[in-house]
């Protein structure tokens, strides 16, 4: 088993939508093997990866996979099963894969859906050699594959809170690139992008970052606008320690100003002897000591988005109960660490408690009169995280006035997405009656505690931080037009650029001739590719983009762009196509091209070949409108799109008209294009001009600024047409 | 000479528009005049030689003490560079005692210029010594260390010169501008709108690179380095001379540039790799490092930027050249001044090593020799404002930069020969995109012109109309406050905005309280700007905290004087006369806008009188529309308020002689009881005019008053009516003379069979004062109960009583006086005794709970 080559495939493509990863898989010899051919195979593969009874495949119930498995299939189909599985098991989903023959015997095309290249090369690698193994009955490391997968996942793909926001945006039709191996992702294309970076958004300010680092000044700033905080000073000696006890009423916290860990602190001193301890141990810090009030109850965290409480959790303690025979440390080992929502990775609700690594752990059981190794007697409760993080979900609870409460102290603070942390015995009622206070306002909270609390249900906060970005119907797409054919896709992609630039856009242009930001040529090299599209979709700049697709590209490394408002189709020639990437036949050349008009919007346009039959049959790929473009207005099926009421660009006495049903707008005589002038009838130019019309129709861009652009176009500016095969 | 209570006058003061310290100076009688002092004003000047002039020209009254702490210290501020130029001493009624105030800039600087003054003078008293040039060191040093940045303080005058106002956060460079919910912040050149991820991309030099080229914007090609041999591959892959610098660093550490062999390279690789773990290895673009600033979309200021280095003269070594051009008085040691010094440290010694020079080496003629490839002003470098010259083609890379990035205020890192010529004449590349860039080098470039930065950056902040400040009305005046402060509030509440008010009984946001207690100081009202939900505020103004603190806002709208009556309060803190009193008071009317309007009570001589110290417009109002100023006021095409017919008239004469005239019946004003009571017609009709002032419309006027209601609820104490088994009661927190006047006259139009008064008087009053308000009562009430409240505010048990008793001496109507100690039940003993259709005035002493008791007696009756 062979890889002859592998294609990170990184937007939509021949096979589908999403980024995958192409394998070209020479399996030899094993073409006369079929899977039920090889003694013990089946039996191997179905005991080391029992999962692969959920694969469907084509047999379309449980189990259908391994029944293929069973009856023969070709190692292709069964890496694509194998890899598929890995992904998941490694913590990657998404479960599209295909395998099909090439015309070369043995050699086959393995496709798998690939949410991080990386990994799937990782993953398809050890697929081969799980494979291999199963076939020649060799022992091989599952385990061992999966912690490598599992690592390279929990650092390469997306974290969970980042991926949540990301899936809201899908969900709402709002495309994302990733810009960085981290958690910085852009939202929508263009100058409609926001980027977001975990829980921060391009609208969270840094001063107001940078106030909600300083807690004195937090809290000051909230205490001016009424919002209850644990009131309380600095202290400089124990009679000022319990003068400011009185003032505040106790009990109080006696805390060092800079604590961390919980060190040195002593929490509900009552009287002046306790208060004069607590002082001591915090004088030690050395950083100061502080006095507060103690705010009786829970700690709350309550997630504030655009101004309003997307989800509330409540913390609660975590507790071990004494049985006279067990060390703390075994405790902890014994009833938290066993439970089920505890782990490392990432994905966990909940962390171990590793009582060494804890200082406020250590110190919370320290205050209680113990140690690690301390054995409490049968009964006795020893709090081992105070507020610790077993969150609860309370979304449903908070009431009214808390909320709005939040919701201005993220305010006073500056911050668009905040995580408030809020004591208080009740959060169903108001803070003043019950002593409850804010004691913090966090910048980039985690999301992870919403999104898998330890009880209660699980909040749409990534939903609430992209409506908090993206008004109502907003999808943060610019008007993307996407050119593809076998000739003159670069002309139609200068002149639509034109003409976008006409009506006042910020437009840029990815074509062959290179790489052009409002008319401005930033690149000469080739720039019909991903990677340029991908420029142009970045470009807070812009707000549209023009972009043509090579036939390679599209093969090669899928569309730069998820959808487009507008698709061109110029022409389809397949003689100049075959014979590369084991596409031999027209059939498979057209469906390289169709990908272009699978991808227009609902609301967009494809703009289409009424002359050139293959073109033509692509109408019923379209989501959205179609706009024909000919030389002649009577073909039978611009006739018929027209009788239907349909849109198509044509040729009418000599002038290049909009015709809508049986109305024509003209939009300039022939004989008057510059570009024309000298150019035979039959030149194929014409129609390229005819498409860039209808593609800037189909923009909406008015026919007297389309008449302006079409007729003093600049041929002399344009750089020889490529043909790319 | 003693110096006692030192008050820090923050805001707008009794003294002047400066924030100021005032102290208590108590001078023996020898020191009332320094004349009496053989030679101390020859000590003195000896050791402070330019306090200048003691006495103003042609004045001989006798120069004490105090006067010479006060010249002392706004001199050593002076001297010392600070902006101040206002003082003044003032006698007090109390021989030897002085009022000495003196401006600041800073607070701490001023607290310390006193300091040092009261030691200056001492030491010229005593003829002992006195470090002038450390005192001036160490004000000085004080002063550059609290004050704001030269970034920050660009912008913060740019702000005040648009009439922004602003206040410090923090002791460091976070600023507020404009109040409420028009607020902004800055930070140094950090907006509020300055995005953390931007910046958090402007730190990671790839993801910059990566970015900017998507943008079109040139930068020079490269990688980062894992390790020595990995760079070398990477300077091989380049072809050329490269730049070596760490992956997150700033301020040029770290830095190497034009290494072309592998033994720079090490050397280079190995600072850099001392900064970050990532080391970028890049193509060097020879030419002039410049800084290209663009706020907004637009480039406001570049400047090129030069190491420090000397030029060869063939004469002098490199350390003498050092010494020469630190001759240069620009070049100071901080921030402060334009240049900074150059260093011979180990910095630059490496840096002469790598051009085969030692300090003591004479460079030729025209060498130039550079002390560290780093052009930064702190360290000694130069900054050539080019502003004017850089090339279209570059203005639109730098603007391209800062927006792909997404900053509001960003300095973009350029390397080109020159800007003046396009990207197609010459290499060019984007270096650095940087956040918050100090804006020192286009302000005070080393060479050529300073640039408005400051501007530029609050006109991105403030469209050119907005000055950041919401509606705000102050509201001063012995009696009916906080009445007035209500309803102008519940006006513009009507209008639909979110009103935040100060009173003495809370701070208010939105009608919801979110503070309780006396609020009527600048604490509370500087809260309330600070609110973000705040579009209009109305603040009492009580004189406690003018006299303390100042004004908690520079400029006020509108400020309403209700009265000054016989006053309230007098014989504290040195006001002593009405006189006194309404100068306090006054302050609010001297600190309107130049638009700004005053609403003064056309009745009380003490009020008008303020008329001509305001910089705005007065409306007068009173019920008699032919008051004698009333009737010129309106004959001068002014703005008056009366009663006529039962209406409350607004008009005006306009200069077409056409009259403007808008009334609303009294009927319809439920607070007034149909006109009967009469200050509650005074307040409406301020509040009216505050409300007119703020060009508030008509309809909505007429909807805030009628719909105001001011019960036990909503104004806990002001005339809070109860029916007591058939009687009335009515409750009031009413404790100076002029209220207890206003009661009087109100509660006259309401029939009684039996008038019944409780009163106990507050303890900080004047003796007069309190004898005086029983003195009232007893001419008014047919039986009163005295009795002696919680807080006695420092008098003696009994104390208040006997007083309250001296004023009923004389009583011409009162029967019956008795005494009860504790206020409930006083209030007891009142009820019991009320028959239906009797009336009884409780003076409460504790709102809240007296109220609730009332109320819980009036429920059970």
């Amino acid at each position: 088993m062979e890889f002859l080559k592998i294609l990170p495939l990184r937007g939509p493509n021949i096979w589908t939508y999403r980024p995958v990863l192409e394998v070209w898989l020479d399996i030899g010899a094993l073409e006369d093997s079929p899977s039920n051919t090889i003694p013990g195979f089946y039996e191997r593969l179905s005991s080391w990866l029992p999962t692969l009874a959920e694969h469907r495949c084509g047999i379309g119930e449980r189990g259908g996979f391994l029944q293929r498995v069973r009856e023969g299939t070709w190692p292709g189909h069964i890496l694509e099963h194998v890899t598929l599985e890995l992904q998941s098991l490694a913590g990657m989903q998404g479960g599209f894969g295909k395998a099909r023959s090439t015309d070369v015997r043995g050699v086959y095309k393995v496709v798998v859906r690939s949410r991080n290249e990386q990994v799937s090369r990782v993953a398809i690698h050890a697929a081969r050699d799980l494979v291999l193994a199963a076939m020649q009955d060799r022992p091989f490391d599952l385990p061992a594959t999966l912690t490598q997968l599992r690592d390279m996942v929990d650092s390469l793909c997306l974290g969970p809170s980042t991926a949540c926001i990301v899936d809201a945006a899908t969900a709402r039709n709002i495309p994302s690139i990733r810009l960085t191996a981290g958690n910085l992702v852009q939202l929508g294309y263009g100058a409609r992008q926001h980027r977001i970076w975990t829980a921060e958004t391009d609208q969270t300010s840094a001063i107001a970052e940078s106030i909600s680092g300083d807690k004195d000044l937090t809290k000051s700033l909230l205490e001016a606008c009424g919002v209850p905080v644990p009131e309380g000073r600095l202290v400089d000696s124990v009679a000022d320690a319990w003068d400011a006890a009185e003032d505040i009423g106790l009990p109080v916290v006696v805390k060092p100003r800079d604590g961390n860990h919980g060190r040195g602190v002593s929490m509900e001193l009552m009287t002046h002897a306790e208060v004069e301890a607590a002082y001591h141990l915090a004088r030690d810090e050395g950083s100061g000591v502080m006095v507060e009030r103690f705010v009786r109850g829970s700690e709350h965290r309550l997630l504030i988005v655009g101004g309003k409480l997307a989800a509330a959790a409540r913390g609660e303690s975590v507790c071990v109960v004494g049985d006279g025979k067990a060390t703390i440390r075994e405790l902890i080992a014994r009833d938290i660490n066993t439970d089920p929502r505890r782990g490392e990775a990432e994905e966990f609700p909940l962390d171990l408690i590793s009582i060494d690594d804890n200082a406020a752990a250590m110190f919370e059981i320290e205050r209680q009169g113990f140690n690690a190794d301390a054995i409490p007697v049968a009964g006795k409760q020893i709090i081992v995280q105070r507020n610790g993080n077993v969150a609860l979900d309370v979304t449903d609870l908070v009431h009214p006035e808390v909320a709005a409460t939040a919701a201005l102290a993220a305010r006073i603070v500056g911050l668009d997405i905040a995580g408030v942390d809020l004591v208080a015995e009740d959060i169903s009622k108001p803070l003043a009656a019950q002593g409850g206070a804010i004691v913090e306002v966090n910048a980039g909270p985690g999301l992870l505690m919403h999104l898998k609390p330890a009880e209660g249900e699980a909040r749409p906060v990534g939903k609430a931080i992209v409506d908090s970005l993206f008004a109502d119907g907003d999808d943060g797409r610019i008007p993307v037009v996407g050119i593809a054919g076998t000739y003159g896709k670069t002309l139609v992609a200068q002149i639509v650029s034109r003409l976008l630039h006409l009506s006042g856009k910020h437009v840029g242009l990815a074509c062959s001739s290179g790489l052009y930001l409002e008319q401005r040529q930033v690149e000469k090299s080739d720039c019909a590719t991903w990677a340029a599209a991908q420029k142009l979709l970045m470009n807070r700049n812009l707000d549209a983009a023009v972009i043509e697709n090579s036939f390679t590209t599209i093969l090669a490394e899928g569309l730069g762009y998820d959808r487009c408002q507008v698709g061109v189709v110029t022409n389809v020639n397949p003689a100049q196509h075959v014979g590369e990437y084991y596409i031999e036949t027209p059939e498979q050349v057209w469906n390289v091209m169709r990908t272009q008009v699978d991808v227009v919007l609902e609301s967009g346009v494809a703009v289409l070949n009424a002359d050139d039959p293959l073109v033509a049959q692509m109408t019923d790929l379209c989501d959205g409108e179609i706009i024909f473009f000919a030389r002649d207005a009577k073909l039978p099926v611009v006739e018929e799109h027209l009788k239907r009421g349909g849109r198509a660009v044509v040729i009418a006495v000599g002038s290049l008209v909009l015709a809508t049903g049986s109305a024509q707008v003209p939009v300039a005589r022939l004989a008057a294009i510059k570009m024309l002038e000298g150019v035979a009838p039959e030149d194929q130019k014409i129609e390229h001009i005819l498409a860039a019309v209808a593609a800037g129709w189909a923009l909406g861009i008015l026919p007297e600024l389309m008449r302006a652009g079409v007729k003093n176009f600049n041929v002399d500016a344009l750089t020889a047409e490529r043909i790319d095969v | 000479m003693e110096v006692s209570r030192i008050r820090a006058l923050r805001g707008p003061n009794l003294w002047s528009r400066h924030t100021a310290i005032e102290v208590i100076v108590s001078c023996t009688e020898a020191e009332c005049d320094i004349d009496n002092i053989r030679g101390f004003e020859s000590r003195l000047r000896a050791r402070f030689p330019a306090i200048g002039p003691l006495q103003l020209a042609g004045r001989a009254e006798a120069v004490s003490m105090a006067h010479v702490l006060e010249v002392a210290a706004l001199g050593l501020q002076a001297h010392s560079g600070c902006p101040v130029t206002f003082s003044r001493t003032a006698q007090t009624l109390e021989a030897g005692v002085y009022q000495v105030v003196f401006e600041y800039s800073e607070e701490e600087v001023g607290r310390l210029a006193l300091e040092l003054a009261e030691q200056l003078c001492l030491a010229a008293f005593a003829d002992t010594p006195f470090d002038l040039a450390a005192a001036m060191a160490k004000i000085t040093e004080l002063d550059e260390d609290v004050r704001l940045g030269p970034s920050t303080g660009a912008i913060v005058q740019a702000a005040i010169k648009r009439g922004i106002p602003f206040r410090r956060l923090t002791a460091g460079s976070l600023v507020q501008f404009g109040w409420g919910s028009k607020q902004r912040r800055i930070q140094a050149a950090e907006t509020d709108l300055s995005s953390a991820i931007a910046e958090a991309i402007a730190q990671d030099k790839q993801l910059t690179k990566k970015l900017l080229s998507a943008a079109g914007v040139p930068v020079p090609g490269g990688r980062e380095a894992v390790d020595l041999e990995d760079a070398w591959a990477a300077m091989t892959e380049i072809g050329g001379p490269v730049v070596v610098k760490p992956k997150d660093g700033n301020q040029g550490k770290g830095v190497t540039v034009n290494i072309t062999t592998r033994a720079q390279l090490e050397r280079a690789y190995a600072a850099a790799a001392e900064i970050s773990s990532d080391v970028l290895v890049e193509r060097f673009i020879p030419g002039g490092d410049f800084r290209l600033l663009v706020v907004g979309n637009k480039l406001v200021a570049a400047a090129r930027r030069d190491p420090p280095l000397v030029i060869g003269d063939g004469v002098l070594s490199v350390r003498e050249l050092v010494e020469k051009v630190n001759t240069d008085p620009r070049r100071g040691q901080g921030h402060a001044t334009s240049l900074t010094k150059m260093r011979i440290d180990d910095i630059a010694l490496a840096s002469l090593a790598t051009q085969n020079f030692t300090v003591d080496d004479v460079p030729q003629k025209g060498a130039r020799v550079i002390l560290r490839n780093n052009a930064n002003l702190s360290t000694g470098g130069t900054a050539t404002d080019v502003t004017d010259d850089v090339h279209p083609e570059l203005v639109a890379c730098a603007v391209a930069a800062a927006q792909m990035v997404g900053l509001d205020v960003c300095g973009v890192d350029l390397v080109c020969d020159s800007v003046q010529r396009s990207l197609k004449e010459q290499a060019v590349g984007v270096v650095e995109v940087n956040a918050a860039p100090g804006l020192r080098m286009h302000l005070q470039p080393s060479f050529g012109k300073g640039r408005a930065v400051g501007e530029a950056i609050v006109s991105t902040m403030f469209a050119t109309n907005d000055n950041g400040r919401i509606p705000l009305v102050a509201v001063a005046g012995t009696n009916g406050k906080t009445t007035t402060v209500r309803l102008i509030a519940h006006i513009l509440g009507c209008q639909g905005l979110r009103v935040g008010m100060t009173n003495s009984d809370g701070v208010y946001i939105q009608g919801r309280r979110i503070d309780s207690g006396d609020c009527s100081g600048p604490r509370s009202a500087r809260n309330v700007l600070l609110h973000p939900d705040v579009d209009a505020a109305v603040f009492e103004t009580a004189r406690g905290g003018v006299l303390r603190e100042g004004l908690a806002f520079d400029r006020c709208d509108v400020a309403v004087v209700t009265n000054i009556g016989m006053g309230d309060h007098l014989g504290l803190n040195y006001i002593t006369t009405v006189e006194d009193l309404a100068v306090v008071k006054r302050v609010v009317v001297q600190n309107i806008t130049a638009t700004g309007v005053a609403v003064l009570n056309a009745a009380d001589p003490m009020t008008v009188k303020m008329a001509s110290s305001c910089p705005g417009s007065v409306t007068f109002f009173t019920h008699d529309r032919q008051h004698p100023v009333m009737a010129t006021h309106a004959a001068q095409g002014r703005r008056v308020v009366y009663v006529e017919n039962g209406e409350i008239v607004a008009t005006q004469k306009n200069a077409d002689q056409k009259q403007f005239k808008q009334t609303i019946s009294l009927a319809e004003i439920p607070i007034t009881r149909n006109g009967r009571i009469g200050f509650q017609v005074e307040n409406t009709m301020a509040s009216i005019a505050a409300a007119w002032a703020l060009d508030v419309d008509w309809d909505i006027i007429r909807k805030g008053v009628s719909t105001f209601v001011s019960d036990a609820q909503t104004a806990p104490g002001r005339f809070n009516f109860f029916d007591y088994k058939g009687a009335s009661v009515i409750a009031d927190y009413g404790h100076n003379p002029d209220a207890i006047v206003a009661l009087v006259a109100a509660i006259e139009s309401i029939p009684a069979k039996k008038r019944l008064v409780v009163i106990s008087g507050a303890g900080d009053r004047r003796d007069i004062d309190i004898s005086r308000q029983s003195e009232i009562l007893g001419d008014a009430f047919d039986e009163i109960i005295l009795y002696q409240d919680q807080c006695q505010r420092g008098r003696a048990d009994g104390e208040v009583l006997k007083l309250l008793q001296d004023g009923l001496v004389n009583a011409q109507r009162a029967s019956q006086i008795d005494e009860i100690r504790g206020e409930f039940l006083a209030i007891d003993t009142a009820l019991a005794r009320l028959e239906e259709g009797d009336l009884c005035l409780i003076l409460i002493d504790q709102v809240e709970e007296a109220l609730a008791y009332i109320a819980e007696r009036v429920a059970n009756s």
